[in-house]
Order: C-alpha cells, then sequence, then structure tokens
C-alpha cells in the first residue's frame, strides 16, 4: 500500500465523519422546522373546531333568546322575560368572539358581517315581541309567529351559519391533512436520516476494518521482510566471509608459487654471470698476443679486453643488472603480498592498551630518525583502548614512520599525536606539518603497492593499505586531510572497546 | 659404512633441481642423486611395489623433499617416511620456497631433520646448498633398520 493510499483513505474517513455530522445536523434542524409546524398546523386544527363550536354556541344563545321569547309570550312569567334578558346579552358577545376567531379567514369575515345583521335584526324582532307582550298585544305576535314560521332573519341566519360551517369543516379536512402531511414529512426525514446515519456509520466501519486490516497486513509483511533481510544479510556476510578466505588463499598461493620460479630466475642468471665472466675471460686471452704471465703472487692477472668486447661485457653486465634488480624488486613485492596475507590470517586478541605508552613506545624506536631531522614528536593525552596490541603497534607506528619520512625539506618536523572519545569510539589524529598529499591522492595512497608524490624515499606501497586493512578489521575506520605542502592529517577511528568481531565477523 | 649414501631430490621444478644438484656438487659430493620431479613417483620409488619400503632395507637414504609438489604435498611424504620401520631413520632435509612458521613447526613435529627456506637471492642459495653439501660430507646416515 502506498502513502498516496493510506492519505486518500484518511481523507475518506475525515470526509464520512463530516458527512455524517451534517446529515445529522440536517435532521436535526429539520425535525425542529417540521415539528413546528405540525404544532402550526395543530392549532390551526383546534382554531377551526373552536370556531365552529362559536357558532354552535350563537346559534344555541339565539335558540335559548328564542325559546325564553315564547315561553315569556305563552306563559308571560318574569321569569322567563329575565332568562331572555341574559341569553339576548350574551348573543352579541359570541357574535364577537365570533367575528375574533373567524378574522383570519377573508371568506368567514363576510360571512360573520352578514351574520351580524342578521343576528341584530333576528334581536330586534326578539326585542319587539317582548314589547308587544308587555304591551299584552300577545294576539299579534301569535299571529306573527303562525305567519311566519320562517322569516327573513331566521333563514339568514340559518344560511349564514350552514356556509360558516361548511367552510370550517372544508378548512378542518385541509387542516388536518396538512397537518398529517407535515408529521409523516417529520417521520420520513427521521427514518431517512436515521437510516443514512447507519450507512455512513456502517461504511466508516467497514473503511476503518479494511485500514485496520491492511495495517495488519503491512505489519505482517514487514516482520517478513525484517527476517528476510536478516537472512540475506547473514548470507551476505557468510558470502563475503568465504570470499575474503577464498582471496587470503588465492594471494597465498599466488605469491607462493611465484617465488618458485624466481628462483630459477634469479639462480640462472647468477649462473650467467659467472659464464659471462668466463667467456669474456677466454676472449681476453684469445685475443691478447702476449701471453698471461703469473705475476709477482702466481696469480694470473686479469686480461684486458679489446675496445669493442669491453663495450659488449658492459653491455651484458648491464643487462644482468636489470634482470636482477626487477627480480629483487618482484622478490620484495611478493614478500609484502605474503606478509599481508599472514596479516590477514592472525587472530586478533583484544587487550587493555596503555595509548600513551604504546605511541612514547614507538617514539623512542624512531627517536635516532627524529633527532636527524630535527623532528619533535609531541603527545597529547590520549584515550585508553581495547584493542589488538601488535595491530594497534602497526597502525601508529607506519603512521609516524610515513610522517617523519614525508617531512618538508629544510623544515624541523613537528608530529603531533592527539586523541579523544565519541560514542564509544576512540578518535586519534596523527598531525604533521610535512610535505603533504595531493587531494587527488588521497584515495590512491591508501592501495596496495600505490605511492604518491615526489618518489625520493624506499617503499613498497604497503604500509597505509595494511594500516588501513588492520583498522578496518578491528571495527575501525580511517581517513586522511592534507593539501600539498601542508602536511597531513590522519584520523583513526577505532571502537574504543573490541570485542573481537569486526563487521565482516559477526559470529 | 658399507654402502655409500644416495640422495633422493623431490623437487618438481626442475630448474630448482639443476640448480641444487650443481652446488651440491660444487661442494665437492659425489654421491647418487636420484632425482623425482612429482609426488608419486618419489612415493613409488621410495615404498616400492608392496609399499612397505623393504626395497630399501639396509640402504642408506637421505631425502630432499620439497613441499610444493604437483601432485600431492611434501608433508604427505615427509609423514609416511617417518612413520615407515625401514625408512624413518633416514634423514629429511625439507627444501622449499615456505617460510611459514606454522609449515616449518608442522614439519620438525613430522620429524623433519633440516628446513631450509630456498632464498631467492641467488647468492644465498647456492651458499646455503653448498653449506648443506659440506653437511652431507660429513654426516653420518645410518643404514635401514634390519
Amino acid at each position: 500500500m502506498t502513502a498516496d493510499a493510506a492519505r486518500r483513505r484518511a481523507l475518506w474517513q475525515i470526509l464520512l465523519l463530516l458527512a455524517g455530522l451534517l446529515v445529522l445536523a440536517a435532521i436535526s434542524a429539520a425535525s425542529v422546522i417540521l415539528v413546528n409546524q405540525a404544532r402550526d398546523d395543530s392549532r390551526w386544527v383546534v382554531h377551526t373546531v373552536e370556531v365552529q363550536n362559536q357558532i354552535s354556541n350563537l346559534l344555541l344563545e339565539i335558540r335559548r333568546t328564542e325559546s325564553a321569547t315564547r315561553a315569556y309570550l305563552l306563559s308571560s312569567g318574569p321569569q322567563f322575560l329575565s332568562e331572555y334578558e341574559t341569553s339576548a346579552a350574551a348573543i352579541l358577545p359570541a357574535v364577537d368572539r365570533l367575528v375574533a376567531l373567524a378574522n383570519d379567514n377573508p371568506a368567514q369575515v363576510a360571512n360573520t358581517v352578514k351574520l351580524r345583521a342578521a343576528v341584530e335584526q333576528r334581536l330586534a324582532e326578539f326585542a319587539r315581541g317582548i314589547d308587544r307582550i308587555k304591551n299584552n298585544d300577545i294576539q299579534s305576535s301569535i299571529d306573527i309567529l303562525r305567519r311566519g314560521g320562517a322569516n327573513q332573519a331566521v333563514q339568514d341566519i340559518a344560511n349564514i351559519t350552514r356556509a360558516m360551517r361548511a367552510e370550517e369543516g372544508r378548512l378542518f379536512v385541509e387542516r388536518t391533512r396538512t397537518a398529517d402531511q407535515s408529521q409523516q414529512w417529520a417521520s420520513w426525514v427521521t427514518v431517512a436520516g436515521s437510516g443514512l446515519v447507519v450507512l455512513l456509520a456502517a461504511l466508516s466501519i467497514f473503511l476503518v476494518r479494511r485500514s485496520s486490516n491492511a495495517r495488519d497486513e503491512a505489519e505482517a509483511r514487514l516482520r517478513d521482510s525484517n527476517i528476510d533481510l536478516e537472512a540475506a544479510v547473514e548470507e551476505r556476510t557468510a558470502d563475503l566471509r568465504e570470499a575474503n578466505d577464498e582471496l587470503q588463499r588465492f594471494s597465498y598461493i599466488v605469491s607462493h608459487d611465484l617465488r618458485s620460479p624466481l628462483v630459477n630466475i634469479m639462480g640462472f642468471t647468477s649462473e650467467l654471470e659467472e659464464l659471462r665472466g668466463d667467456i669474456f675471460r677466454r676472449i681476453a686471452t684469445l685475443a691478447n698476443a702476449d701471453p698471461v704471465v703469473p705475476d709477482v703472487n702466481g696469480e694470473l692477472p686479469e686480461p684486458a679486453l679489446p675496445e669493442q668486447d669491453k663495450q659488449l661485457s658492459a653491455d651484458f653486465t648491464e643487462a644482468l643488472g636489470f634482470i636482477k634488480s626487477s627480480i629483487g624488486k618482484m622478490d620484495r613485492l611478493i614478500s609484502a603480498i605474503l606478509n599481508l596475507t599472514r596479516e590477514g590470517r592472525r587472530e586478533f586478541k583484544p587487550v587493555k592498551i596503555d595509548t600513551r605508552e604504546l605511541i612514547e613506545g614507538i617514539a623512542s624506536t624512531v627517536a635516532h630518525q627524529a633527532a636527524e631531522t630535527e623532528t619533535q614528536i609531541r603527545i597529547e593525552p590520549l584515550p585508553d583502548i581495547e584493542s589488538d596490541r601488535l595491530a594497534m603497534e602497526q597502525i601508529f607506528g607506519n603512521l609516524i614512520d610515513n610522517a617523519l619520512k614525508y617531512l618538508k625539506p629544510g623544515v624541523p618536523g613537528d608530529i603531533l599525536v592527539k586523541g579523544r572519545t565519541k560514542m564509544g569510539f576512540a578518535i586519534f589524529e596523527i598531525i604533521d606539518n610535512g610535505r603533504g598529499i595531493d587531494p587527488r591522492d588521497h584515495q590512491r595512497i591508501f592501495d596496495l603497492f600505490r605511492r604518491a608524490g615526489t618518489q625520493d624515499k624506499p617503499g613498497q606501497g604497503i604500509g597505509l593499505a595494511h594500516v588501513r586493512a588492520l583498522v578496518r578489521r578491528m571495527g575501525g575506520t580511517m581517513s586522511v586531510s592534507s593539501e600539498l605542502g601542508n602536511g597531513s592529517n590522519f584520523t583513526v577511528t577505532l571502537p574504543a572497546r573490541w570485542t573481537g568481531h569486526n563487521r565482516d565477523k559477526q559470529t | 659404512m658399507s654402502k655409500p649414501v644416495t640422495i633422493i631430490m623431490i623437487e618438481d621444478d626442475e630448474g630448482h633441481a639443476r640448480l641444487i644438484e650443481r652446488n651440491i656438487r660444487r661442494s665437492g659430493v659425489n654421491n647418487e642423486i636420484i632425482p623425482f620431479t612429482n609426488g608419486t613417483d618419489a612415493v613409488n620409488y621410495l615404498f616400492g611395489k608392496d609399499s612397505t619400503g623393504l626395497d630399501h632395507k639396509g640402504e642408506a637414504l637421505l631425502i630432499l623433499l620439497d613441499l610444493n609438489l604437483p601432485d600431492m604435498t611434501g608433508i604427505d611424504i615427509l609423514k609416511r617416511v617417518k612413520e615407515n620401520e625401514f625408512l624413518k631413520c633416514a634423514p629429511v632435509v625439507v627444501l622449499t620456497t615456505t617460510d611459514d612458521a606454522q609449515e616449518i613447526k608442522r614439519c620438525y613435529e613430522l620429524g623433519c631433520n633440516v628446513y631450509i627456506t630456498k632464498p631467492v637471492n641467488y647468492e644465498s642459495f647456492a651458499n646455503a646448498i653448498r653449506q648443506l653439501g659440506l653437511f652431507f660430507s660429513v654426516i653420518q646416515v645410518p643404514q635401514a633398520s634390519t
């Protein structure tokens, strides 16, 4: 899984969470709005019912007034008169209340205006009837009753209230439906919202599960690859060790077997040299006209050669000289390789080393050379170390030797050895004021048989290669910083407590 | 000394063999030198057909041995010679190019009598062989046990 995919997945989860939050907020808002609407709707339904109720109240009051009027007409009982008065007084306030209730609906407003007129007319009729009774004109009142079972005002009231009821009935149905709808909406929204939330939750759970699965898988893979890596490192180390051993054996055998023919070349060259002497002596004897006579000591003097034969003899000697010096050089190189491979096979034993004492010992062995070149060797306090003593002697011996060997002509030498510890490593520096090394040669000087600078000193180009091999074997590193003509600074970093394991030999 | 000493020279390099022989002769040693250029021939000669060494019963032998042979190491021959009841008294001079301390120690442990490293420098080489020759001329070699 790539980092990109992981980032995308995290983004998805955040988005899902946000979406869930938004859905919840929307559901809450919608619920509040819908509940409010439902309450409004219910209020309107209640309102309709109230209007209908008021209409019934009004009609009841009118009927009571009517019946009180008629009762009074029949019996002229004063209790009916007072009943008439109370109920008649209640009619107009009832109409007012109805007007107040119905003023939201323009149609009902118009109806109430008409109703008020009709009611007032009817009230007037009642009042007239009561007056007639009071004036004992009962007969005309009965006539009026008999005649006009259905007078105009009664008709109007009946019509108008019917219309109003019908209107309110219609409104009731309509408003009930609206209220139902609102409630339905509210439940829909709730159900849909809950469903959505559940869906989102399921989706996030799925995503979380997937990412945790992916993480587990990645962990498992990491563990596997760690194990693989360790195995690979071990294998590689074993290979390297084998290759190193192989190389050691190889160089040992090669250097060894190279020596054998060298003995022959050298041997027969020497034999040739002997032969050369014999041949030229004979030539001289033959060329000389005068017989060779023994001198006073009884020995034969070396006969003189003719001029051109002298030249031949010189050429012969020169050629043999080159052959012999080359063989000598080759022999030294082979010996050096042999020594190196022997060093490589030597077992190192880590021991406690008083570094200062060790370097003072080296300084005293080169004291003679130092005095000759007016060189002072200064040793600063050095950290003690646990390492192989012989290797340490060879490392510092070589470096100090080199410093003494490659001084700047005419300048008294100054060699400083100093050291410090850092994170379990001892760092030593050997600083000189000698002729220095061109930065281009900094790598080269550590190579076997390679040298740098003016070749005016004897040497095979082995010292630094050997030193670096030793430092590496003891788990350390070394480097040089130098400029031509400005001295050199060799830095050797070694483990302060080397336990005998180096980077190549972990076992 | 009823019988003159025979020098067995086991040396794979014919050049070396020639140089050694020449220098031994120069030192005035005239004993018979039998050269072998490989281990197998030398072993066949030393131990005979029956591999017991019975053939050389009563002879006085001196063995010059090189360690680096093409078909076997000189150490094997040295070991067999020193383990053989007829040959074990024969002086063995190991003459080889190896100057490895381990190798030298091993040879002496196995019973070699002299170990000489061939110097590349011919003067030293010739000198060493001549001195060896002088040594041969004075050394008393026992006859193989009877």
